[in-house]
């Protein structure tokens, strides 16, 4: 039994397909790909595989993981990665097979970069900016038990609004895992809530690091 | 592959992975480099649509052709429309992100007939004219098939070409014609009364239709050459006959999510009410080496862990056991289910149960369809209580303790004693199992009765029976909910209203055009769902047009009446059906095909079980 972590791509069409989803397009990939993978021993014996942190719909990610248990240890990682690629959608390329070095609960933050579409960039880039060096960026967020008032201006240390040509862009790493976790989507609730700007954005996650902002491997 | 203007929306609705295409095993071609673009619409919701096996083979083998690109499309959902039409998006299809409105052929499958209004509202959102004659040049050709095509006259007004019987080979025989005419700049007229020369092809436009003051149809005169009647198209050799070796596996889950393999075309049985069973004989079966390579070449390319033996009653399958062993020699080391989906009371073994259970176990459903002998007789369902008996108790013996029984209600000469027999029929069930000294230990049972509202259709020999009224039909309805005497069984229903408009468009005529037309303009749409059909509404649709819906649904046709669809030719004859419906009137049922041939008419397909010899009859 050996464990591996697969790292992919979703990007493309992929984006648009939820964490359950994905599961079991990973689920459907292995079995074509007939990957010997370790089947869980109890009554009702099913694959195994987790994703150290899922991504949310809509969002596209260039370094995302997926953790699983082969039964084999003898397949390379040349040959994981060939199989999984004629077995998994254009979308969802597979570019790397590494052993896990960092437990997923070590994850704590994300670095996304979000492409704001916008015909003003320049002015748009600097009412951005002023809104995040406010006191307070209050937005609603979602949780277990129904929405709370979260103040966006703690996490925001790392981030930069830059004016490109085509619009304005927004690089920014924020807190992720299981303990804090600042969905970037809630920066473009705050533009809309502040500025009344609802502006289409397209945001990718670049990359997931640990506390010490080491990249997660 | 979509654009930013698509993306855009994407933001703003549920489920965004149905609009997005670039699923596994889609296919990609260069735009520029192919003669004919055909948009495969499905009109319902892309979790429906890309269920259908149909599409998955038609697909494949349109793209099989390298000339051709077929795409699919499917009807968006409320929230998404409303994006599309907000924003001047117009209906496009999911491989190239294209609008349909620029392609050659524009293709509906016709399953339902509720899905009638989700045509107009496709075709409105891609901004292609509705109505044939408002559509001029050659290219932006609408045509349909499908079941439903065999009546297509509610849909006359709004199609260039029907395609009648089995697609693989008329469509695209009828692609090249186009390809060809097309080269040519010939007109859209040249090219419609060349194409229904081929066997198959069915253009409305082609036939005159007078009516008697009575509102019945006085006569059908085929105009230009066209044929009457217009003789469906089947393909014979099952064996040889195209079947994709992969299929699209959509990101997000359908319908039926797993790989589906024809194992059969048509039916034995030959029940009464059953559409399908009168539309697609012959009777064929495919072999088992055919098989089994394509459900293995089917799991290599798509990774499904599933396999589902399908057709109209997979059991019926002379060599089924055999099948799958065979498939067992290599599902059950690569983890992979077998589940049959339509189950024979009367041929479910003891054998068979173990088989489909070894890998994985799925609900058992039953159709004894009606609940007393005298009424099975009536609609030729050759099962009986000692059968539905023998089964049940195989069932249980096995361990299953959940068993859902299909019947119908409305159907012809049934009193309210057939309806009580639905309930005593659940309960002999309940009863059966606690008789049963195998049965699982401290578990209970539970018997759904479901029962669905009788629909005559076209092409059956009930074809002139009239339709319960709503009231008749709730009626019973009640009744069986009321003969039930325990939470063992558990009765559920159809609501009547839709039954009723199944009814009505299924029997239709050229008049139900206008109906839809306005249904349409008054935002009907998506009426298979619950959430959106509104019954005042089409009543109001009905009215406001002049047309009693109950003059198709409810009324009772003389034999020589002519039928709206009777220049349709599906190989089974008038006489045949009319000696059926007497049959059923005087309770004598009719021997399945494979006992007995009854002179149907399907043997002039000169193949399939009617050139088989018979098992001895001694």
């Amino acid at each position: 039994m050996k464990n591996v972590r697969v790292w992919f791509k979703k990007i493309g069409t992929a984006r648009y397909i939820s964490h359950l989803d994905l599961n079991r397009c990973m689920l459907r990939a292995i079995h074509k790909a007939k990957i010997p993978l370790w089947y869980t021993q109890g009554y009702n014996p099913h694959a195994f595989i987790t994703f150290p942190l899922p991504l949310s719909l809509g969002i596209s990610g260039e370094r995302e993981s997926m953790d699983m248990k082969l039964d084999d240890d003898l397949i390379t990682r040349e040959e994981l990665i060939e199989k999984l690629n004629a077995a998994l959608p254009d979308d969802i390329p597979v570019f790397d097979v590494t052993e896990p070095v960092m437990k997923p609960g070590q994850i704590a933050f994300a670095s996304f970069v979000m492409k704001v579409d916008t015909d003003n960039p320049e002015v748009t880039a600097a009412e951005i900016s002023e809104l995040f060096s406010r006191e307070k960026v209050v937005v609603p967020k979602r949780t277990k038990n129904g929405f709370i008032d979260l103040d966006l201006k703690p996490y925001l240390d790392r981030t930069e609004v830059i004016s490109r040509s085509g619009g304005v862009e927004i690089n920014t790493i924020l807190p992720a895992g299981s303990t804090m976790n600042v969905n970037p989507s809630l920066l473009c609730d705050a533009i809309k809530k502040y500025l009344q700007l609802d502006l289409y954005t397209d945001i990718q996650r670049m990359n997931i690091y640990d506390a010490d902002f080491k990249i997660f491997e | 592959m979509i654009n930013k203007r698509i993306e855009k929306l994407l933001a703003n609705v549920q489920k965004p992975g149905r609009y997005v295409g670039g699923e596994l095993n889609c296919v990609m071609k260069n735009a520029d480099e192919v003669d004919v673009r055909f948009a495969f619409c499905f009109p319902d919701i892309y979790e429906v649509g890309m269920s259908h096996l149909g599409l998955k083979i038609l697909y494949s083998q349109l793209n099989t052709v390298p000339y051709i690109w077929c795409e699919r499309v499917f009807a968006p959902w409320s929230d998404m429309e409303e994006e599309m039409r907000k924003n001047a998006v117009p209906l496009y299809a999911l491989e190239s992100g294209d609008s349909i409105s620029g392609f050659d052929m524009i293709g509906f499958t016709l399953q339902y007939e509720l899905s009638y209004t989700n045509i107009l509202n496709m075709l409105d959102l891609a901004g292609i004219p509705l109505k044939s004659r408002d559509r001029h040049s050659l290219s932006q050709l609408v045509v349909a098939g499908g079941p439903c095509a065999c009546n297509p006259e509610p849909l006359a007004d709004f199609f260039d070409l029907f395609f009648i019987g089995e697609g693989e080979e008329v469509d695209l025989e009828v692609i090249e014609l186009y390809r060809k005419y097309k080269k040519q700049n010939r007109s859209k007229e040249e090219f419609l009364i060349a194409a229904a020369q081929i066997q198959g092809v069915y253009v409305p436009s082609l036939y005159e239709i007078s009516y008697n003051e009575d509102h019945t149809v006085k006569a059908i005169i085929p105009k230009h050459g066209a044929p009457t009647p217009v003789k469906k198209r089947v393909m014979m050799d099952l064996d040889k006959s195209y079947f994709p070796d992969k299929f699209v596996v959509p990101y997000i889950e359908i319908v039926h999510d797993r790989t589906v393999a024809e194992v059969l075309r048509g039916c034995i049985r030959g029940c009464r009410f059953c559409q399908a069973g009168f539309l697609y004989r012959p009777f064929r079966e495919k072999s088992v080496d055919v098989i089994d390579k394509q459900c293995h070449d089917l799991c290599d390319h798509t990774g499904y862990d599933e396999i589902s033996l399908s057709s109209l009653s997979t059991s019926d399958h002379s060599e089924l056991n055999e099948l799958i062993d065979r498939l067992h020699t290599w599902t059950e080391a690569e983890n992979t289910g077998i589940s049959l989906p339509s189950l024979r009371v009367d041929n479910f073994s003891t054998e068979l149960m173990s088989k489909i259970k070894s890998v994985r176990r799925s609900g058992l459903t039953f159709a004894p369809e009606a609940g007393t002998q005298r009424l099975r007789d009536v609609i030729n369902k050759n099962v009986t209580e000692e059968d539905l008996m023998k089964t049940v108790n195989t069932a249980f013996k096995g361990g299953w303790t959940t068993i859902k029984l299909y019947f119908m209600i409305g159907l012809p000469t049934e009193t309210l004693e057939d309806i009580a027999g639905i309930a005593e029929l659940g309960q002999k069930v309940v009863d059966a199992y606690y008789e049963n000294p195998d049965k699982p230990k401290g578990k209970s049972v539970k018997v759904t009765v479901s029962a669905s509202s009788f629909v005559p259709k076209p092409f059956t020999p009930f074809q002139w029976e009239p339709q319960d009224t709503m009231e008749v039909l709730r009626k019973k309805q009640r009744h069986l909910v009321a003969s039930v005497r325990t939470r063992k069984v558990e009765p559920n229903w159809h609501e009547a209203d839709t039954s009723f408009m199944e009814a009505v468009f299924a029997r239709g005529d050229r008049r139900l055009c206008d109906v839809l037309l306005e249904a349409h303009e008054s935002g009907c749409k998506m009426d298979g769902w619950q959430d959106f059909f509104s019954f005042s509404k089409w009543m109001e649709i009905f009215k406001k047009c002049g047309i009693d819906p109950a003059f198709y649904a409810n009324r009772r046709r003389s034999f020589d009446e002519v039928l709206p669809w009777d220049h349709i030719d599906y190989g089974i004859k008038k006489s045949f059906l009319i000696e059926e419906c007497k049959k059923a009137y005087s309770d004598t049922a009719t021997p399945n095909c494979r006992e007995q041939c009854s002179s149907c008419g399907a043997a002039c397909f000169k193949g399939g079980i009617c050139y088989e010899e018979r098992q001895s009859m001694v």
